[in-house]
């Protein structure tokens, strides 16, 4: 059995496995085989909460898995920047038990040739489990954002409350956002849902700042940090808050300078 | 025409009901007053047949029937209406589709000729507008995006539609302004005053019994009916309180 | 050239029984599926070298093929020696009345409200006369009339300029037109099933709306009267030229059964300049029995290709049959402002495995795409909404709104949503949203307190649940298709 999981682990991964069908498979090669997932298993009715910050040098490539485990009454809240490297990705792998909650608030902020990728798996296998998931993506540049985030509920899990709110948006034609908000439900009496969007700053809020006197760049910076801004209010930690939301507002700065001429390092001829 | 002896009821194996007796003649309204989880609405239900409210002791009788053998639907065949203090939403179902369909299953229930649908819009049309209802919202899905106030008004004209012999009205009068209560109790007068029909309304207060004289009242405290008397007891508990009379 | 029309039109519009049937007698390949076989089922039908070539190549692809399986299905490998490839038609037994016909059937039939000599009709019966002939033409002229109403609805289509054929007779009538298009939206190479549909397709539509004309009747209404249109390995194409319009139904309420278990259908639709195309498809096939014995596998390719500006293709399914569904009726809009919708109910109960959906491509600027499904699972099923919205780089100013819907009956069924987002170009708007429920204690309640018993509250709130896609289909089906979701809901509650 053990030897058999090392070897699943080991075998490089191939566009048809579901949760690697958007990464750069390339990338993913160089850095193979990568590190077992961090476990953490939460005792039951006690709270634990990460920050993930992603933000490995620009020509690294950063595979970060977690496998968390909520037993009855635990609850876990995970806050994740996915700014760093040629291929970024952060897995989160949660199994809930009997009345445990997890919460995600994830931020993916990419430019130039950027792969990032939030891939999530929720088993809600015991009843009245809840979860929340909010991910937010801005990609500008070629750079590609994904969030691949699936729940599953077992048969008997009834009362399972899971939630998935998704939005992305493209700074250029040259971006990529694609999204993968998946079901698989296998209890009746569950509260299931999630919504996903992809779309542009809103014109009217542009034109609204602009008759204000706010310029065109700061008017965009602007409504993007209030785009992401929600994802990352409920880290308890002040400080930690206060480093989470300096290293977005970095990497949305730099994903906002102007490009360099055609043929540059970020920009190149489509 | 309903005759309950010594009902005793539970919910989530709870005992709500202790004991309940009454009994209702064709021809008459009772009304049922007590204080906040007196067992009020839990009588409404049991009467329904609402799943999860389990008889634990007693009988009711329906027009010489077994009530409690009945499955809701037969219930309502036989001729009892509830009304909700809740009504349900049912999203894309039309009103008129739902009534339809609703009244021509306790049609064909009692051997009757199911209702065309003309003559189904004609009689869906008169009740909407005796109640002073709108018709678009009679085309409008059951009860979803209604105000308290419509939705009370809507079972109303349910009840005018389906013309039953029993209604047991609970809380009708709750979230209606004072034009719409008058309405109402003009309409339970109309479609159910009548020397073979009969009312129970389930209320906390007075308001509507101005417009609907009831021949009785009764205070239901604790799971039982602890006092009955006639029109004037219901001014009695208006004026001291149901801590007053139940002292 | 007008009365060859009007045979044609006779043969297509006939049943198997009197119509096909008697061209093929006694013929069927031998079990098994090889170069030989592909030979055979052309030569049968007569077809152009050029027919047969292409039906080679894709044969030959086939073989290198793999048989996909990525969706949420459990079933056995699929023996493609041991079965069929071109049989005839199986004759059904002559019956003298109704009372020959299979009560469950009837009272099937019944309740969907299917007027009796229709239901004759559907069920095969042949009554006879005083002599002992055959007079079910006239009874059904004089009754039902349907055979008369055909024939005045062939005058109508031929007077307008529509080709309505079935695809062996277009292949010989109209190469240029076939050649054209065949093969041009789903490609032979496409999948597995559609690549084996290419080798062995038996039969199926041809349907072509010249510039400017709006068809003149649903063909909805036609395929009405003329229920028996669905086969194994069916072939349909439809082209509207610019301008043009026409409402496609595809399939019946009534329960159909077939032998044969594997079906591998494609479908083609291609819309000019300002066309549109409503293709509605209401599945009835044998689902098996509540242990998921036997029943249809249907494995079908549907795919719009929105070539011309302003164009729009809209596909409305009921699905309530078969023990397996795989199809995604998809949109690949290419033209400037096309428009693809894709609205579907799938029901699934006992036993049945549904993972169906759709794929809505977006090549052109300011196309636009509307997804609404509601999945039932009951039983022991499972029911899956799988998904693709993609924009393309080049396509400015897209929309998409998607609202996936699940309700499940009971806690043994399963209800899943795959949907797949992928945006190339930043202003694109893509709104997408997916509810689980389940019906309410207080919904049964309250409809029961009104005087439904428990199948008809059920099927009152489900039909509530599916209203949006019901009310897409045609009118005269509209009110089948409801019944048709109460029926095959039955026993799932309680």
């Amino acid at each position: 059995m053990t030897e058999l999981f090392v070897a699943e682990v080991m075998k490089l991964p191939t566009r048809r496995d579901e949760s690697w069908r958007y990464s750069d498979l390339e990338a993913v090669a160089s850095v193979w085989p990568v590190p077992a997932a961090e476990i953490i298993d939460v005792p039951a009715g006690t709270h634990v909460s990460r920050v993930i910050v992603q933000d490995v040098a620009t020509d690294a490539v950063a595979i970060r898995d977690y496998r968390v485990i909520l037993r009855a009454g635990a609850t876990a809240t995970f806050h994740v920047l996915n700014v760093g490297g040629t291929l970024g990705r952060v897995t989160i792998d949660v199994t809930c038990h009997e009345g445990a909650h997890f919460e995600l608030g994830g931020a993916i902020l990419g430019g130039d040739e950027q792969t990032l990728e939030i891939v999530t798996v929720l088993n809600h296998i015991e009843p009245n489990a809840t979860s929340n998931q909010v991910v937010r993506s801005v990609l500008a540049g070629r750079a590609t954002g994904s969030y691949l985030g699936k729940v599953a509920v077992a048969r008997h899990a009834q009362k399972t409350d899971a939630s998935q709110s998704v939005k992305a948006m493209l700074l250029s034609r040259t971006a990529t956002a694609n999204a993968k908000p998946e079901l698989e439900i296998f209890a009746d009496d569950v509260k299931c849902a999630h919504g996903a969007t992809v779309g542009e700053l809103d014109a009217n809020a542009l034109f609204y700042l602009a008759s204000r006197g706010i310029a065109p760049a700061e008017a965009k910076a602007m409504l993007l940090r209030a785009f992401i801004g929600s994802v990352f209010e409920g880290i308890e930690d002040e400080a930690e808050r206060a480093a989470v939301e300096a290293a977005a507002q970095a990497a949305l700065e730099r994903m906002l300078a102007p490009l360099p001429p055609a043929g540059g390092a970020g920009g190149g001829p489509v | 025409m309903l005759k309950i002896t010594d009902l005793h009821a539970e919910i989530d194996g709870k005992e709500i009901l202790k004991g309940l007796s009454l009994s209702v003649n064709a021809g008459e309204v009772h009304a049922i007053m007590g204080p906040n989880g007196a067992g009020k609405s839990t009588l409404g239900y049991v009467l329904g047949g609402r799943p999860g409210y389990e008889v634990t002791g007693g009988a009711v009788e329906f027009d010489g029937q077994d009530l409690l053998e009945m499955a809701p639907h037969e219930r309502a065949a036989a001729g009892l209406f509830l009304g909700f203090q809740y009504p349900v939403e049912i999203p894309g179902v039309s009103n008129v589709q739902f009534l339809r369909e609703a009244l021509n299953a306790q049609r064909r229930g009692r051997d009757e000729k199911p209702l065309s649908g003309a003559e189904f819009l004609k009689l869906a049309r008169g009740q909407a507008d005796a109640l002073s209802m709108d018709q678009e919202m009679l085309k409008r899905p059951v009860n979803v995006g209604f105000s308290g106030g419509e939705k009370k008004r809507n079972e109303m004209v349910q009840m005018g539609i389906i013309n039953p012999k029993l209604a047991i009205l609970d809380e009708t009068d709750s979230g209606l302004d004072i034009d719409a209560l008058r309405v109402v109790g003009d309409g339970i007068n109309r479609i159910m005053r009548a020397p073979d029909k009969a009312v129970i309304l389930i209320t906390h207060y007075q308001r509507l019994l101005d417009y609907v004289k009831p021949d009785f009242v009764h205070v239901l405290a604790g799971g039982r009916i602890i006092r009955s008397g006639g029109a004037a007891l219901a001014l009695e508990l208006e004026s001291e309180g149901y801590a007053g009379v139940m002292a | 050239m007008a009365t060859k029309n009007a045979e044609a039109y006779e043969a297509v519009s006939k049943t198997y029984e009197w119509g096909f049937h008697s061209d093929i007698e006694q013929d069927f390949a031998p079990k098994g599926l090889s170069e030989d076989t592909v030979r055979f089922i052309s030569a049968k039908k007569g077809e152009p070298a050029w027919m047969l070539d292409w039906r080679l190549k894709a044969f030959r692809l086939w073989l290198t093929m793999e048989a996909p399986d990525w969706a949420k299905l459990q079933m056995d490998p699929i023996d493609y020696q041991d079965a069929y490839y071109y049989a005839e038609p199986k004759a059904k037994p002559k019956l003298g009345s109704l009372d020959e016909v299979d009560p469950e059937i009837l009272r099937v039939y019944e309740k969907l409200g299917i007027p009796i000599e229709e239901q004759k009709m559907l069920a095969g019966v042949e009554e006879l006369d005083a002599e002992g002939n055959p007079k079910r033409r006239v009874a059904v002229d004089a009754v039902f009339d349907s055979v008369s109403v055909a024939t005045t609805f062939r005058k109508e289509l031929e007077a307008a300029g529509v080709i309505f054929r079935s695809i062996s007779e277009a292949i010989k009538e109209y190469p240029d037109l076939v050649r054209k298009w065949l093969g041009k939206v789903v490609p032979q190479h496409d999948n597995y099933f559609a690549t084996l549909n290419c080798a062995v397709f038996s039969d199926g539509t041809f349907v072509y709306i010249p510039e400017g004309v709006r068809c003149p009747m649903e063909l909805s209404t036609y395929f009405r009267i003329n229920a028996e249109n669905t086969g194994q390995f069916e072939r349909t194409l439809i082209v509207a030229d610019k301008g043009a319009y026409v409402s496609y139904l595809e399939g019946c309420t009534a329960p159909m059964r077939d032998e044969n278990q594997l079906h591998a259908a494609v479908v083609e639709l291609v819309a000019l300049d300002d066309a549109e195309i409503k293709y509605s498809t209401v599945q009835n096939w044998y689902p098996g029995d509540e242990n998921g014995k036997g029943g249809i596998y249907n494995f079908v390719t549907k795919r719009a290709l929105c070539q011309g500006k302003n164009s729009k293709v809209s596909w409305t399914q009921v699905e309530t049959g078969s023990a397996i569904t795989w199809k995604y009726p998809s949109c690949v809009l290419a033209g400037e402002n096309s428009v693809g919708e894709f609205y579907s109910v799938a029901v699934t109960n006992n036993r049945q495995q549904a993972d169906t959906g759709t794929k809505m491509i977006h090549l052109g600027k300011g196309s636009r795409s509307t997804i609404v499904s509601k999945g039932i699972s009951a039983g022991r099923s499972d029911n899956t909404y799988r998904g693709l919205v993609r924009v393309a780089p080049t396509a400015e100013g897209v929309r998409n709104f998607t609202q996936c819907d699940s309700l499940l009956l009971g806690d043994q069924c399963g209800a899943h949503t795959v949907p797949y987002i992928e945006v190339r170009n930043p202003s694109a708007q893509i709104e997408h949203e997916a509810t689980t429920s389940k019906i309410s204690d207080d919904q049964m309640f309250y409809a029961m307190q009104r005087g439904l018993d428990q199948e008809a509250a059920v099927a009152l709130i489900v039909n509530g649940f599916a209203k949006e896609v019901l009310q897409q289909l045609p009118m005269e089906f509209a009110v089948e298709a409801q019944k048709l979701l109460g029926i095959s809901l039955e026993g799932s509650v309680g």
